[in-house]
């Protein structure tokens, strides 16, 4: 597919923003080339297992992707081709399943992958039906990478995409809940996200009006522990929540420990372990005109804290995050930002929290989208005397789907 | 109010667009500026002596090379901070089940 006519790969350094990168290179159809990845890491240099799986699954949803790494894994070089979506001869099965398996090494949780793949479904060419399995599929948050868990990404990061019409047909379904194994890797959960909207162009939004938060709801979940765990969290995060709104409701789902083939060298073949094991919650405020704030929390896979900490440790992060202010919190915005940034030519405005945009993620995101030709952003204070909240200004670049064919 | 200070009040909105985008620093550096709690940033000097030592500290944390969408948080400041009761009073505002009339009466809820 490398044509004589592709244009130079644009040139980033570093580990960091390496999906969001990959993500905005894939839409804008930018070449890349990403040097110096953790080159002076003494223990682990170049690409890690999760990066290479995500390479991996970048490669099954795109027909004619180039991807190159140099020897060391410390240089990649990624021509995008073009969003394909789970169609069939392309890695799908019959039913439009595309199985992606992700690697025992995984120390991430799986909405590591699925908020870029949520990215890239409104402008892949099919429905995008992607299956998670394998022994590396974390569906809690994980507390040593950071991630959200799939709860939050269900209620509080897709619903997101319905201001910007995109909002039939999709799906995220859990079929296996798993924390993070032992070491914070592997989990041995599945998941499957359907995403059947695809949009020319993603609608203009104006979020201008965080409104006031009228409804908690959560997700408490114990993989492999006693169901006692879940109430002992929920009694304890409504007990912190409860003065502020009463309409709070924390769902309890227990299940058991998943198996995976157990994969050391003194196992007997085809013996399997479980692994795992632990709790989490997932709470998600929702405000009278739609906007979400979220907090994760769940045990950490070495044990040692109580259910109770982790209610009073979500009710809390929730809190702040509310208290941050803005339409969308600092989990949500790269999606909303990057969504804007791919719009019509017209200006989108967002209002964000002083601290929400005054983070790394944020400015290098809005050095990023620069970089692939995106304007800048305009920002200016919000008129209110409120909290000193910023709105925020992107023009949409109006390249629209990449799925179809440009040229 | 703006006015008041000239230079010296951190977190502005105009700052902030102004840094954003100036490639000579890092993200990180941008944020730490704009917060204000990088003072001698201007310094040429300086900057190179912390350009030189900054190396060897970077890697040292390591874990701050992973991209995160969940920021860190110190449990304890949290509780802290949201047990409150000024916070929690000022928190109140944003939520729907506050009464915007008549302040300050189910302030002892919590606890």
């Amino acid at each position: 597919m490398s044509t004589t006519t592709s244009p130079p790969p644009i040139r980033f350094t570093g580990s960091k923003y390496l999906v969001q990168r990959l993500v905005v290179s894939t839409l804008t159809g930018r070449p890349i080339r990403i040097s110096q990845i953790r080159s002076n890491s003494t223990t682990s240099p170049g690409l890690l297992p999760h990066e290479i799986s995500f390479l991996r699954l970048l490669d099954t949803i795109t027909n004619g992707s180039l991807i190159e790494f140099s020897m060391t894994g410390t240089t990649l070089l990624y021509r995008p081709g073009l969003l394909t979506g789970s169609a069939q001869g392309y890695g799908a099965d019959t039913s439009g399943v595309l199985k992606h398996e992700l690697p025992r090494e995984c120390t991430r949780g799986v909405s590591y992958y699925l908020l870029p793949l949520c990215l890239l479904a409104p402008f892949s060419k099919a429905a995008l039906n992607v299956l998670f399995t394998g022994a590396g599929v974390i569906t809690s948050s994980t507390p040593s990478t950071g991630d959200i868990s799939v709860d939050t990404v269900r209620t509080a990061i897709l619903p997101l995409y319905r201001s910007f019409g995109i909002e039939n047909n999709i799906e995220l379904r859990i079929l296996r809940r798993s924390n993070p194994g032992p070491g914070n890797r592997g989990g041995g959960g599945e998941v499957q996200l359907l995403f059947g909207h695809q949009v020319r162009l993603p609608k203009t939004v104006h979020l201008l009006n965080p409104g006031r938060v009228k409804s908690i709801k959560g997700v408490a979940y114990a993989t492999g522990v006693s169901a006692a765990n879940n109430a002992r969290m929920i009694e304890a995060a409504r007990g912190v929540l409860n003065p502020f709104v009463a309409n709070t409701y924390i769902f309890s789902d227990v299940s058991s420990a998943p198996l995976v083939p157990d994969g050391s060298k003194t196992a007997q073949p085809g013996a399997k372990r479980k692994i795992g094991v632990g709790f989490g919650i997932s709470l998600v405020a929702e405000s009278s005109t739609g906007a979400l704030w979220s907090a994760d929390v769940a045990s950490p896979p070495e044990g040692g804290v109580p259910p109770e900490d982790v209610g009073r440790g979500a009710a809390y992060q929730l809190l702040e995050t509310i208290s941050k202010g803005g339409y969308v919190s600092a989990v949500a915005a790269p999606t909303v930002l990057t969504l804007m940034a791919m719009g019509s030519e017209d200006v989108g405005r967002v209002k964000m929290g002083r601290d929400v945009l005054g983070t790394k993620e944020v400015v290098s995101l809005a050095r990023d989208l620069r970089a692939f030709g995106a304007s800048g952003w305009g920002l200016r204070d919000a008129d209110e005397d409120e909290q000193g909240d910023v709105v925020v200004s992107v023009v949409g670049r109006g390249v629209g789907n990449v799925g179809r064919k440009i040229a | 109010a703006r006015a008041r200070h000239g230079r010296k009040v951190p977190r502005r909105t105009v700052d902030l667009a102004r840094l954003m985008y100036n490639e000579a620093m890092t993200p990180s550096e941008v944020i730490r500026k704009w917060k204000g709690l990088d003072d001698d940033v201007e310094e040429d000097t300086q900057d190179e002596d912390e350009d030189f030592f900054k190396k060897p500290k970077r890697t040292a944390d390591e874990d701050d090379q992973e991209d995160r969408s969940i920021p860190r948080y110190d449990l304890q400041e949290l509780e802290q901070r949201w047990t409150d009761e000024d916070n929690l009073e000022a928190l109140r505002r944003r939520f729907a089940s506050a009464n915007l009339l008549r302040e300050k009466e189910d302030g002892d809820e919590e606890e």
